[in-house]
This record gives C-alpha cells, structure tokens and sequence, in this order.
C-alpha cells in the first residue's frame, strides 16, 4: 500500500520536472549547507578563535582575525582544578541522571504503554508537564523544598532536581518503544512464573534496547546542559559545566577567552553524544516521541 | 499492580515536581512562607499586578515569548519543507541542524555577545564600509535576545514541523496535483492545513520555553525592563521573598498549563487522525 502511494506520488509530482531533478537538489544542498555554515559553523569558528587569542597581543575592534595565535588558555584550563572538577561533576551527575531515569521510567513507560486505565489521559498529560513547565520555575519549587530538607547546595540535590525534566522524555521514549513489543511474550513469562523484576530485566530491557540507548543518551545530553534548576539548586557549591560558565560570563569582568574554552568543554561531550543518540536512532522517532506524539 | 507500576515515573515526579508546585501555590497565598507570619492573602497576587515594575516585566515576559516564536516559526517552516525534498548531503544536513538543540542556552547567549556586541565580529566585518550595527546586545528592543532564542527554536519547531508535513498522505497531494493546483497551491492548501496542528503545537512550545527563560535574558536583555522569570528568581534568591516569587511562579506556571493542555489535545489528535487515514 505504501509503496503504490508513494510511486504515484512520484509520478506526480516528479515527471513535471524530470528534465533537470538532479540539479534543483543540488541546488537546495548548496542553499542548506551555505545556511549552516552561516549561522553554525562560522559563529562557532569564530568562538574558537576567541580561545586562541594571545593574551599578549590580544584581539581589539578594528583586527577581523586574531594578531597571534597561542594555546595558553586551553593550557591553563586544563590545569585549573576548578574547571576539571566541574567536568567529572558534570560527567558523574549526567551519567548517574542517566540510570535513575531509566530505571525510574521502565515500569511506568510498561503501564503507560501496554495495561489500559481510566486516568490514563491525566497521567500522561502529568508526565508531559514537567516537559512544558520551564526549568526556572521547576527549579525555584524544588529549591524551595531542598533548601528546607537540607538537600540544596548538594550533589544528590542536582540529581533529583535534573531528573525531574529528563524523566518525562526517557518515560515517553520507552512508552513509544515499548508499544511494539507483542503483550504475549509478557504474558507468557508470567504464566511461567517469572517475577515483575525479572520480566522487565530479561525481556522488556533486551527489547526495549533501542529506546534505552536513544532516550539514555538524549537524557545525558540534557543533563549535561541544563543550567536553570543546577543553578538554583547546586550553586555555588556545587559548579556543573553550564554553571561554571555562567559564573564566567556573568562576573564583573567578562574574559571571553576562558568563556570561549569552558564553551567548547560543554560542547565537545554534548555534540559527540548527540550524534551517536542520531546514530543510534533510525529516524526522528524517539526525539519526536519524546516532545509529543507526531 | 497498576499502581506498583505507575509509582516509580509518576510518584518520582509526583513527590519532586508535583508537591513543590503545590507548595508555592500555597505559599503565593500566604500559608506555609519561610520567614513571614502564615494568613492567607491576596497581597502578592495584587502586588504582582498592581506595580509598575512587575506589569511591565509580564508585558515584556510575552513580547520575549511571541517574537521569538514568530522568527523561528519564519525560518522553521520553509526549512521543513526543504527536508521533505531529497538532496545530494541529507543525512548529515539531517544531524547538524540539529544540534543547536543540545547547545545550552548560555552558550547561544554568548555566542551572540561574540558576534552582535559593539565591537563584535559583525561589526569588525562592517567597518571598512563604514557601516554601523545598532545597538543589538542588552538593547530596548532584545534584539540579541530575540536571535540567541530563535537560534536555539528553529530546528526544534522544523523537527516537529517536518513529521507533521511527513504525515500528510502522499495521494492527496497526488490528487490535489492531478485536479490543476501547482506546487505553492498544495502546499498552501492542502499539506499546510494538515500539517497546523504539528505546526500549532510547536509554536507553543517554544513561547512557553521563551516565557521561562532566564539565562539568555540576563545575559543579553536590556536592564529594564526585565522578564518575570528574571524578577521571580531575584525575589526568591536575592529578596528573599518567597511569597511574591511564589505568586509570579504560579503565574507563570498557570500560562504554561493552559499550553500543556493546547499541546496535549493537538499532538494526540494528530495522532489519531494520522492514524485513521493510514488505516
């Protein structure tokens, strides 16, 4: 049936412009690709010039490149011990943002995926709201709370308060993932006694591997980068990446060549995760699942 | 069972999300602050409306929120329909314009410093024509602003935007050819009214996330006025004023329920339909 519709589509809508197809896409490639270059590559060419300035000549108004060239801040920071605690701080509350939500996520995922309810409707309207409800507010609430319970300015604190936005995403990612397992293979390993715990590790997690791998990754990502409820919770103890940079650019003086290094820090992790969770997504499946249902 | 398993998701988000929220409600109304005497009022909620300083921070909270949807929505639009073409380079066109998705917003804002700033890149670049940029960085007009959260929109709004034209039925685009219409009449006819919904719901995504903001405005937005989201957190961590941050969270809160509610009926209406014309 697909096949047939998308053959006639191609009759169509191509055979009008059958003369030259090959050309208009090159066309259109040039046009993205120049796009691109123009408001992504280049800003962040020139951002990585901002972290080989020589502090000795420096890079004033008038000069469109830098006079000289040197390593020295990239040299520095990677013997700032602030700066390289605040990356494994952010390594370690990713990673460990990572596990709590998929743990957290697989059982209600199952629920929401396969057992029909009556509040279903409500439920997951509830899990989309902490998607929806900005991170600012979410974090002034929790901060609220942890400020009076003794968990603000804590490690364990950053990590209940990020999970609170990757949750929702990993719930709904496995939810669509889960949605295509056949109930029966369920039900048949609990005719034949298996328990809950192991039903869900010996054969939800194998099945649903795909889905963990995607919104595990995608959850490492938005840990990694978000800034809103760490700031409110953790700082100033507790300095992530994002903090670190805020702390950078937000002080009295403003040194963009250390913001333009703690910049590509955040961004070599974030951008090399992103493309294996592209990778290891066929399509735009689990990043759409993840924002709504479309 | 049922409730054994919903408890670990939903109870985490219940006990970590839910009651925090239901807390500041109660504290918006007086009961249960940190350092004030516990009687319900009205005060913050009058306070919030009645002064200058906050009405402006609302009115300036939804011009930071529609103008960047507004951009995005310009850029977002024709860029997911040229995903729907096929071109020499789709796939890793595919991946990188996505990744401003996972750049933080702290990165977007200083990136745009570097490159709108007096003094900027832009600026260098023009000054040998003795040309001039207006002031673009912590402006009346949150010009920087405005880019650095468009920047960050335009490829989720042409993600969401790209699946919802995906959905609409190759034949009827087919059938709407063979009956005479050109190429801009079905797409202005036939994909784009199909596609509103998708289109509609990304939209009011990224509003709701711009009336949240809080790093780029701080770091590209004029002094005055300021966004409500920058006055609740000065009032909570600064002030000290639980109540007022309270009520200006409730506030914010309150508009981004009503979208949660918008978005949720569109994205699984869409769904349904999409699913029923498959079938």
């Amino acid at each position: 049936m697909t096949v047939l519709v998308s053959a006639t589509e191609e009759l169509a809508v191509d055979i009008p412009a059958a003369p030259r197809p090959a050309r208009r896409g090159w066309w259109l490639s040039i046009g993205l690709y120049a796009a691109i270059t123009l408001t992504l590559i280049a800003p962040l060419f020139v951002t990585f010039l901002w972290s080989m300035v020589d502090p000795k000549t420096g890079w004033f108004a008038p000069d469109v490149l830098p006079r000289s060239l040197s390593l020295i801040h990239w040299q520095r920071a990677f013997e700032d011990r602030g700066l390289m605690t605040s990356l494994f701080t952010s390594l370690f509350i990713s990673a460990v943002v990572m596990i709590l939500s998929a743990a957290l996520a697989l059982p209600t995922a199952y629920a929401l995926a396969k057992i029909p309810f009556k509040a279903k409707r409500a439920i997951e309207m509830f899990i989309l709201a902490p998607l929806i409800v900005p991170g600012l507010i979410v974090g002034v609430g929790i901060g609220f709370v942890f400020f009076r319970i003794g968990l603000a300015y804590t490690v364990p604190g950053v990590i209940l308060a990020q999970t609170i936005g990757t949750l929702p995403f990993m719930i709904r990612v496995l939810a669509a993932t889960l949605e295509s397992i056949p109930a029966d293979l369920v039900n048949a390993a609990r005719t034949l006694g298996a328990s809950p715990l192991r039903i869900g590790w010996h054969i939800l997690v194998p099945l649903a591997w795909p889905g963990f791998i995607a919104g595990g990754l995608l959850s490492f990502v938005g840990s990694f980068e978000e800034f809103e409820k760490t700031f409110i919770v953790g700082a100033p103890q507790v300095e992530t990446l994002t903090v670190k940079l805020w702390t950078v650019l937000g002080g009295k003086v403003m040194i963009f060549p250390n913001a333009a290094v703690v910049t590509f820090i955040v961004l070599a992790p974030t951008i090399l995760i992103f493309f294996l969770a592209e990778r290891a997504m066929k399509n735009d499946g689990a990043l759409a699942a993840g924002m709504g249902k479309l | 069972m049922l409730l054994m398993l919903l408890a670990p998701g939903a109870g985490y988000l219940l006990l970590f999300f839910g009651l925090p929220l239901a807390l500041a409600f109660l504290s918006s109304l007086g009961i249960g602050t940190i350092g004030a005497d516990s009687a319900f009022t009205f005060r913050h909620y009058v306070e919030l409306f009645t002064s200058s300083v906050y009405r402006d921070g609302i009115a300036f909270s939804v011009y930071i929120s529609l103008a960047p949807t507004i951009v995005s929505l310009a850029i977002a639009i024709p860029l997911a329909v040229a995903l729907q073409a096929s071109f020499p380079g789709k796939r890793l066109f595919a991946v990188l314009y996505k990744i401003p998705l996972v750049v933080p917003a702290i990165v977007a804002a200083f990136v745009v410093m570097i490159l709108f700033d007096r003094g900027g890149m832009l600026s260098r670049m023009l000054l040998p024509f003795g040309l001039q940029l207006p002031k673009l960085v912590r402006d009346d007009f949150a010009i920087g602003v405005i880019i650095a959260m468009a920047w960050k929109a335009v490829p989720f709004m042409a993600l969401i935007i790209a699946g919802a034209l995906a959905t609409v039925p190759g034949d009827l685009k087919a059938a709407a050819r063979t009956l005479g219409a050109g190429r801009l009449a079905t797409f202005l006819r036939v994909e784009l009214p199909l596609a509103l919904p998708g289109i509609t719901a990304a939209a009011l995504l990224v509003f709701v996330s711009s009336t949240g903001a809080f790093a780029v405005p701080s770091l590209l937005g004029p002094i005055y006025p300021r966004p409500l989201s920058i006055w609740m957190y000065e009032e909570a961590m600064h002030e000290n004023n639980w109540g007022l941050a309270s009520a200006m969270g409730i506030v914010l809160s309150a508009v981004a329920c009503v979208i949660l509610v918008a978005y949720y009926r569109l994205t699984t209406s869409v769904h349904r339909s999409a699913g029923g014309e498959a079938r």
